[in-house]
């Protein structure tokens, strides 16, 4: 019984270290989901979000050599300013969706550390217009070498 | 007493599984738009006939309001019969079914629109301003309004039959106060 | 035509697998040896035809049939031969084939195996099968039918994912199921041990090598799965604690600790009812795997669509895990009179602490994955949890079973007396401290990479004591080293197998503890002929290329990489694919045992002249591809038939 009663004691200590790690885990990593609505209903300054919306057409504005992107975020109702450091991932663009990671700051934008785009199954680029695209792009690239 | 204890053992699963079909509630599917229960931005743009087509004008009917594009294959392709046939069958008992075609080329579009015999009027939206204000991410989605021109539901993905008939029916059962 | 006769067959299939596994149930019961075998008979049958449709659709593939509406989505005609092969299981419903293909596989060598010699519990286990085969055809039959008519029938298809278009991702699926679907067998046999009320040694024995080879195919799944993360994604990751990546983990988590506590029943009749338990849950998360990456009820990067599918899955995994621990329960008296545990200090406590870990870590890996889904039923919020959740909470769990896979191996049965831990444990802690203290000195002040050091130079050690001890003791005998090594090897070859397997799992410890600690990165934006510095590396952007392939357009840029002298010019891409809506990147990189250059091509200026780059200077990296190679050799020594054990 006393070896038993020792098992027992240790699962429990175990159980408990567990719960107490997972805990504080959670605290500390938790993201909250919100709608741009949402968000500047009560925005908290230096809170952890995830913030899903489309990005407003004419909005874009992507500094090269700086690295800064800004951008509105919408979701039909309300709009978010954003600015993120670095280049988006290749599915972000105006008039599509995407979700961001971050947070906001006091200076009243949103500073997304991470972007990802949203990638829906039917979302599809037009077949036509894009292949004349890239043929310009293919066009002008390599009129550059000669 | 303690023979039952162990019983325990397989309805401790339950929970779980419980949690994970409180999941299909919850479906990203249905996307709980901030926009539900608000007025449904209005617009006014020409049909790809030419004609002039404003949403307000269609208030006090129940309205579908359904967003495409012919190269999004193969939704726009599983539900564009369903919406042709329904609006055949409703078009009578004061709803009406109008399509938005996005970020599209106007031949394919008409070409779209006579492969599938479409007859419900059908705008394009060519600035993307109507796409915005409903917040749409992709195609396809459709926004059910009710009489008052208030959305009330809203579908992201190919509509079915069941979906478009037991909403309409839904809303068109609501009385229309004025 | 062709998508009729595929269902015809899919659906004359799924008569035949609830045939059978009916006529082998009825026959395990009555002991009608006759019905037995005619379930036999429709386990083959099923497996014809089932062959017959992944041949069937294949060849739909490559005729181009687009009136079959999987072909029509998922190929068009610029994809290349290579990928019409195996664009078959890229999707979905393809996906679906390939499972259902694989446990048709399993059940006959099952019934090869198995039919003789494992009188009482070969029936039931073959029934299991049958059922659980009968559902993923049900699946294909009406959730997710590959053969499915498309009407009209388009002059082209829509084209696979580009991101398909790309060795590893051909292999990650057919590992990953090779792994999940083999571990069906040992739930089989579990419960047929349970329905029949044998749940001692027998099921355990003839389960081993099957768990050994599933087990290996899950992390073989997963290592590629990381590798192709890696490369091809351009996020310089390889492992993102996504829902369908730990929809992977999890059942590898719990099929591990099933590998090492079946040790301990075979040794000290314990843990027999731990074990039934294991290979359940095991089994239920690989349901539960499958079940996330279709149902969409979780959001994930990676979930296919969703639809009546989750539903289904749902549904068999609930009945699944009611029945069998329905079964539990019911043989509840049968788990009594077991070994007791004579003490901690003992190798049965250390594989029962090494259990607990492992399940601990998956449990912590279910709760993250499925928080949002928690915390919105509960307070209504959608909240998810990270990757920093997972990390803090895990890495101490995965160096606590570093640490025991040192001490398991060498550590006395029942109780080990002191001279027994200094005998064996005595160099192994010591230079396990000297190489921390000497990582210090070098300059590491990450205590994680110090922890990370001393615990694998500690196991290290003492797999190289347990070793030398064996070798010289054959030394002693007579025979000469290499002989006296290699017949170690053979003989005793699941223990060494497990080293090496062991050995395989440090090195990939030392790689994401260097990946992780000391990884450095950054983005810049050049103009032709500038060049930027990263980690005393050098990248000159030379300049942009376009190339017309056969279903896409490809922008190429040239960087010439320099440390001192020229090391080789990288040239990472973008793929403009028309049916897709943004270009799919290519990284670029340049391997190295002690780092990896890293290159991502962003955003560039449509003439050339101008382009936005990720460098990264990623270290170890490497060495988790190399661990898993060692960790493939060990699982091969391992499944290796015993030789006859003498005296």
């Amino acid at each position: 019984m006393n070896r038993r009663r020792k098992f027992i004691i240790g699962g429990v200590v175990i159980a408990a270290a567990l719960g107490y790690m997972i805990y504080a885990g959670v605290t500390q990593s938790a993201v909250y989901f919100v709608t741009p609505a949402e968000l500047q209903a009560a925005p908290v300054p230096g809170k952890a979000y995830r913030l899903g919306g489309m990005v407003v057409p004419g909005s874009l504005k992507w500094e090269p050599r700086s690295l800064d992107l800004a951008f509105t975020l919408s979701d039909g109702t309300a709009t978010v300013p954003v600015r993120h450091k670095g280049t988006p991932p290749d599915l972000f663009g105006e008039g599509r969706g995407a979700v961001l990671e971050g947070s906001w700051t006091a200076d009243g934008y949103f500073k997304a550390t991470l972007i990802m785009a949203k990638h829906s199954e039917e979302y599809k680029a037009p077949h036509d217009s894009n292949q004349a695209g890239y043929r310009e792009l293919i066009k002008t690239l390599r009129g550059e070498e000669r | 007493m303690k023979r039952l204890w162990r019983w325990l053992i397989p309805l401790a699963a339950v929970p779980v599984l419980a949690l994970l079909a409180y999941g299909f509630r919850v479906s990203p599917r249905d996307i709980p738009s901030p926009l539900v229960g608000r007025p449904a931005p209005v617009f006014a743009l020409a049909t790809l006939e030419g004609a002039p087509l404003s949403l307000a004008s269609h208030h006090g009917k129940v309205v579908v309001l359904n967003f495409w594009a012919s190269w999004c294959y193969p939704a726009c392709y599983e539900e564009a019969p369903v919406l042709e046939r329904n609006w055949r069958g409703y078009r009578d008992r004061g709803v009406v079914v109008v399509g938005v075609d996005i970020q599209d080329k106007r031949e394919a579009a008409l070409k779209f629109v006579g492969d599938f015999r479409l007859t419900f009027p059908i705008v394009q939206d060519l600035k993307g301003t109507v796409s915005v204000d409903y917040g749409v991410y992709g195609v396809p989605e459709t926004f059910f309004l009710d009489r008052q021109g208030r959305i009330r539901v809203k579908h992201v993905g190919a509509v079915t039959d069941d979906v478009f008939r037991v909403t309409v029916d839904r809303l068109l059962a609501e009385a229309s106060s004025p | 035509m062709t998508a009729d006769l595929g269902y015809g067959m899919t659906l004359v299939a799924l008569g035949l697998a609830v045939y059978g596994g009916v006529a082998a149930g009825v026959g395990a019961k009555t002991g009608r040896l006759a019905l037995v075998e005619s379930a036999q008979h429709a386990a083959l049958g099923v497996f014809v035809l089932v062959t017959s449709c992944f041949a069937l659709l294949t060849y739909a593939f490559l005729t181009f049939d687009f009136s079959v509406r999987y072909v029509a989505t998922n190929t068009n005609l610029g994809t290349p031969f290579y990928y019409r092969i195996t664009g078959v299981w890229g999707a979905l419903e393809g996906s679906i084939i390939l499972w259902s293909w694989m446990l048709a596989l399993y059940t006959i060598i099952l019934i090869v195996r198995h039919r003789v010699g494992a009188r009482e519990l070969y029936p039931w286990a073959l029934a299991t099968m049958l059922g659980i085969l009968a559902f993923f055809l049900l699946v294909m039959t009406v959730a997710a039918p590959p053969f499915q008519r498309q009407v009209p029938v388009p002059a082209d298809g829509r084209g696979l994912n580009p991101l398909l278009e790309d060795t590893g991702m051909i292999t990650h699926p057919v590992a990953l199921y090779l792994g999940f679907t083999g571990f069906t067998v040992p739930f089989a046999f579990a419960m047929a041990a349970l329905i029949t009320g044998r749940i001692g040694d027998t099921w355990l024995a003839l389960t081993r090598r099957w768990t050994i080879v599933a087990w290996y195919f899950l992390s073989l799944g997963l290592l590629i799965g990381g590798w192709w993360s890696y490369h091809v994604l351009g996020w310089g990751g390889y492992w993102a604690w996504d829902p369908v990546e730990n929809a992977a983990f999890m059942p590898w988590l719990t099929g591990t600790a099933f590998l090492h506590s079946v040790m301990i029943q075979e040794r000290r009749r314990m843990l027999r009812l731990w074990n039934i338990s294991l290979v359940i849950l095991t089994f239920g998360l690989t349901l539960f795997g499958t079940f996330l990456t279709r149902s969409g009820v979780i959001a994930s990067v990676h979930a296919f669509t969703q639809g009546s599918i989750g539903v289904l899955f749902l549904s068999f995994l609930a009945v699944v895990l009611l029945t069998a621990l329905g079964l539990v329960a019911w043989r509840w008296e049968a788990f009594r009179s077991e070994g007791e545990l004579d003490s901690v200090v003992s190798r049965e406590s250390a594989f029962l602490l090494n259990n607990v870990l492992l399940v601990a870590a998956a449990f912590t890996v279910f709760f993250g994955t499925v928080f949002p889904l928690l915390s919105e039923a509960v307070r209504g919020v959608k909240v998810s949890v990270g990757a920093p959740f997972f990390n803090q909470v895990n890495i101490p769990l995965f160096l606590s079973l570093v640490f025991l896979m040192g001490v398991g191996p060498l550590i006395a049965w029942r109780r080990a007396s002191r001279e027994n831990l200094q005998r064996n444990f005595l160099w192994p802690v010591a230079l396990g401290i000297l190489a921390a203290a000497a990582a210090f000195a070098l300059g590491v002040r990450s205590l994680l990479a110090a922890l990370t050091f001393a615990t694998t130079v500690f196991v290290a050690v003492t797999i190289a004591v347990d070793f030398t001890r064996a070798t010289r003791a054959r030394l002693r005998l007579g025979e000469s080293i290499l002989p006296a090594m290699g017949g170690l090897l053979l003989r005793h070859n699941r223990r060494y197998g497990g080293f090496i397997v062991h050995l395989g799992i440090l090195i990939i410890a030392l790689g994401v503890m260097g990946s992780h600690a000391w990884s450095v990165q950054t983005e810049t934006t050049l103009h032709r002929g500038e060049t930027a510095e990263l980690a005393g590396y050098r990248f000159r952007f030379d300049g942009l290329t376009a190339v017309e392939e056969s279903n896409h357009f490809k922008v190429i840029g040239a960087f010439t990489v320099s440390n001192g002298k020229v090391l080789g010019v990288l040239r990472p891409a973008k793929k403009f694919y028309p049916q897709e809506q943004a270009p799919i990147a290519y990284v670029d990189y340049r391997l190295g045992l002690r780092e990896d250059l890293y290159l991502v091509l962003g955003d560039f200026a449509r003439d050339g002249s101008q382009v936005t780059i990720k460098l990264q200077v990623n270290r170890l990296v490497s060495w988790i591809w190399i661990g898993g190679l060692v960790l493939t050799l060990g699982a091969l020594l391992a499944i290796l038939p015993e030789r006859h054990k003498s005296a």
